[in-house]
């Protein structure tokens, strides 16, 4: 499986990124859009994820059932996601409809915004806010992300405020369009069977007339303070806990020893925490886990117990990250290295693993890595690295939720 | 498989839902997540550790014929790994405190599912459809976990563990050869028992509500269609796929994208050995879950008029290219060459796959769907009130 690697840049600024794969049976094209929910006012909180949305409603040449039937004629695996951070379009088709699927993203990436459809697919936005409601893992997730980071911007949510969302124009979303969708602010990602020269050409007739501006991103400071907040819910059986404590962000150097770090504390199996808590069944799930952004990351935990062992779980869970500081031994760190070794390796045999994983990076860090370089990375975390990065993240301040009956 | 490194393995042992006895439903949970703790030679922490220091992906499940234990990684660490699967079937140490935490965990999850109204919708759905003991619950009832003891757990556990229907398959980087030399070597002094027998009662039918104040009303529909093994069964696939494949799908179109009625609605395909069924989902917030309904329903209602040649066209396409991109993971192809095993007695070739999806054509499909109109619905509506159904189901 020898893997190619190779770049372009079109004339209005937008990047064009490739790894070949001959012996893949797929061809996997993404555009990564340098937007989401942290760089919103907070008058229009949930416009990138509501306009991910109209992107599947039509352009001015085709209506919204051209739009998905022409992705389905190929048999396209299609989707788009929204986060903090970045807006992704990808599809993954067979190698024949290669120009086709690239047209065709360009179509998606060119809404129309009909009023029509905009308030149509507002109720839809309406009902997914509804739907998580329901799920009270994410509704804490939501809280958490508001209390940790209430003097920054990724503490406003990715779907919006019901309210918001409900006030929000079509002309508000259109003003929005026109300022994060330059061809500068986004990439192409490209990866799998392919003639990387023919999809230059494709892209420059697709997408080469694209203009637009580079918006900056706001860098706000993150308020660290001890927060404990507790939610109450009649309906629910269980205790849900999240927390979250400062950690390195996407482009820290030291990112590499916080996955393996999230692995030895945090992984489902074989973890301290799960042998603490899951184990001995004080829990059901424990989690310890990396979430970097964008400039700044976090480390979080999460806990789901009865209610009657919430306070014995946070406790174990705090005791667990404080004995941790004094060191991991080598063959922990050895077996946490292999399984993210493992899970590197098989999603970089598919290409919609590697192109989305090339979209995203460069994203963060205007930089091609290489799947071995990320292997080789994981692979010198030591003992050393692990001290070095709890010193400078000590896991205090931290913010808690809990959300239960 | 070319062009990979990697190799998956999953592991069928016969010991799923469907063999807990009535008085003891959710003892298959209980003794699968025994056997992760502690056998062979390694108690419960060495055990994980070598598991782990092969860097093995790996996840266990219990589903309704078979407890799954699934792993991946570089190929030779998967094949090194095949003794230490042997000593978890055969020499698990299935100790008292062990015992006690598996039970706790199991109930646990079961507590949890209130706490998740779709997930709950369509288990019920299936506990309504299905003739029991395969549509029953897998993860047992409250009374079911609280009667098991150690000794009835070990009595499962030696009644269910064994090689009759287990299944083994391995995809990816690795040489037949070698496959079976590990396996046969770590294997083949394991006792035999008794093969799966599957129910032959009909399915259920009506209209069941539960009363939950949930956030959304969650409503959930199955009607039966064809399994593997009869002349339909790719027409009945294809034709699904008509229904809820791709965004361009009949229900997504008409439910959510014209009417703006829900975010999640869609049917799949869902499979018992020698029978089917379409289980469909739809969530959306509770003063509008009657017109969703309505027009869920009225969309499988319309069905039997027929499909179009573009619509059967992008179905076929789109089952292709699933077929193709599953041929990228080894994971994807260890889990079908089991299923495939045990449905069908052989695990099928991706190109025969798709050359049967080739041969569906309109007339075929349209003389299908007219002969098989969707019903009767077992239906399942979870949220604060009922719902009215205009019809006949």
């Amino acid at each position: 499986m020898a893997l190619e690697f190779q770049q372009h840049r079109l004339a209005n600024g937008l990047t064009i990124l490739g790894e070949t794969n001959d012996s893949a049976h797929t061809f996997s094209a993404g555009l990564f859009v340098k937007t989401g929910s942290r760089d919103e006012p907070t008058q229009v909180n949930g416009v990138s994820h509501f306009l991910e949305h109209m992107m599947f409603k039509g352009s001015d040449t085709i209506d919204w059932q051209a739009m998905n039937r022409i992705f389905d004629e190929m048999g396209a695996r299609y989707n788009a996601f929204t986060t903090q951070e970045m807006t992704a379009y990808y599809a993954t088709v067979l190698p024949e409809f290669t120009a086709r699927s690239l047209e065709h993203l360009g179509q998606l990436l060119r809404p129309a915004i009909r009023q029509a459809d905009f308030d149509t697919e507002k109720k839809v936005i309406l009902e997914e806010i509804a739907m998580y409601q329901d799920e009270p893992s994410h509704r804490i997730y939501e809280e958490l992300m508001a209390k940790h980071f209430a003097n920054h911007s990724l503490g406003q949510s990715i779907l919006g405020p019901a309210q918001t969302i409900r006030d929000l124009t079509r002309t508000q979303m259109k003003d929005y369009l026109d300022q994060h969708y330059g061809p500068a602010n986004m990439v192409l990602s490209v990866a799998g069977k392919m003639d990387f020269a023919s999809v230059i050409e494709l892209a420059e007739k697709f997408y080469g007339h694209w203009t637009g501006p580079v918006p900056t991103r706001a860098h706000d400071e993150q308020l660290q303070i001890n927060q404990d907040v507790r939610m109450t819910d009649e309906k629910l059986n269980r205790t849900y806990v999240m927390a979250m404590t400062p950690g390195p962000g996407s482009q820290d150097p030291m990112r590499f020893a916080a996955r393996v770090l999230g692995d030895v504390l945090g992984d489902s199996e074989g973890s301290r925490l799960y042998w603490s808590l899951v184990d001995p069944a004080i829990a059901e799930e424990a989690d310890f886990g990396f979430y970097p952004h964008d400039g700044v990351g976090s480390f979080y935990v999460s806990i789901v117990c009865s209610p009657e062992n919430t306070d014995r779980s946070i406790d174990l869970a705090r005791k667990i990250l404080a004995e941790s500081r004094t060191g991991i031994a080598p063959d922990e760190i050895e077996r946490a290295r292999n399984k993210l070794v493992s899970s590197l390796t098989l999603s970089g045999e598919q290409p919609a693993g590697r192109m989305r994983s090339i979209g995203g990076q460069w994203l963060y860090l205007n930089q091609y890595r290489s799947l071995e370089q990320d292997i080789d990375a994981l692979a010198s975390v030591d003992s050393k690295s692990l001290s070095d990065l709890m010193e400078r993240f000590p896991f205090d301040p931290m913010t808690i939720v809990r959300l239960g009956p | 498989m070319k062009g990979v490194r990697s190799a998956a393995m999953q592991i069928l042992v016969p010991a799923g839902s469907m063999h807990d006895l009535p008085t003891q439903r959710g003892m298959s949970n209980v003794i699968s997540e025994m056997t992760l703790r502690g056998a062979g030679t390694r108690d419960s922490r060495e055990l994980t550790n070598a598991l782990d220091l092969l860097g093995l992906q790996r996840s266990m499940s219990v589903a309704v014929y078979h407890a799954r234990y699934s792993a991946a990684a570089v190929a030779s660490k998967v094949l090194d790994s095949i003794p230490i699967y042997a000593d978890i079937m055969q020499r698990p140490h299935m100790i008292a405190d062990d015992f006690d935490a598996s039970r706790d965990l199991a109930e646990q999850s079961l507590v949890g599912l209130d706490d998740d109204p779709r997930t709950k919708s369509l288990i019920y759905l299936r506990e309504k459809h299905w003739p029991a003991p395969e549509g029953l619950n897998t993860m047992g009832t409250a009374e079911g976990l609280a009667s098991i003891t150690l000794p009835t757990a070990l009595e499962a556990f030696s009644n269910t563990y064994h090689a009759g229907d287990t299944i083994i398959a391995l995809a990816g980087d690795v040489k037949i050869d070698d496959v079976v030399q590990r396996v046969g070597s770590e294997f083949e002094s394991w006792k035999t028992g008794p093969k799966i027998s599957t129910s032959a009662v009909s399915n259920g039918t009506g209209v069941h509500f539960i009363e939950q104040p949930s956030e959304q009303t969650h409503i959930a529909i199955a009607y039966p269609t064809f399994p593997e093994m009869t002349d339909e069964y790719y027409i009945a696939r294809v034709s699904a796929e008509v229904l809820s494949g791709g965004m361009s799908g009949r229900l997504f179109t008409e439910v959510r994208e014209k009417r703006g009625l829900c975010y999640s609605v869609g049917v799949s395909y869902g499979s018992l050995r020698g029978r089917a069924s379409m289980l469909g989902y739809a969530g959306t917030s509770n003063e509008r879950a009657q017109a969703t309904l309505d027009c869920f329903l009225g969309e499988l209602r319309r069905f039997s008029d027929g499909v179009t040649q573009a619509e059967l066209d992008r179905a076929k396409i789109g089952l292709k290219a699933s077929v193709v991109m599953s041929g990228e993971s080894t994971s994807a192809r260890a889990g079908a060459i089991a299923s495939d095993f045990f449905f069908l007695g052989r695990p099928r070739p991706l190109e025969e796959i798709t050359a049967m999806i080739d041969l569906v054509n309109l007339d075929d499909t349209n003389t299908f769907l007219k002969a098989n109109p969707a019903g009767p619905f077992t239906i399942v509506v979870l949220g604060p009130k009922p719902l009215e159904i205009t019809a006949s189901i």
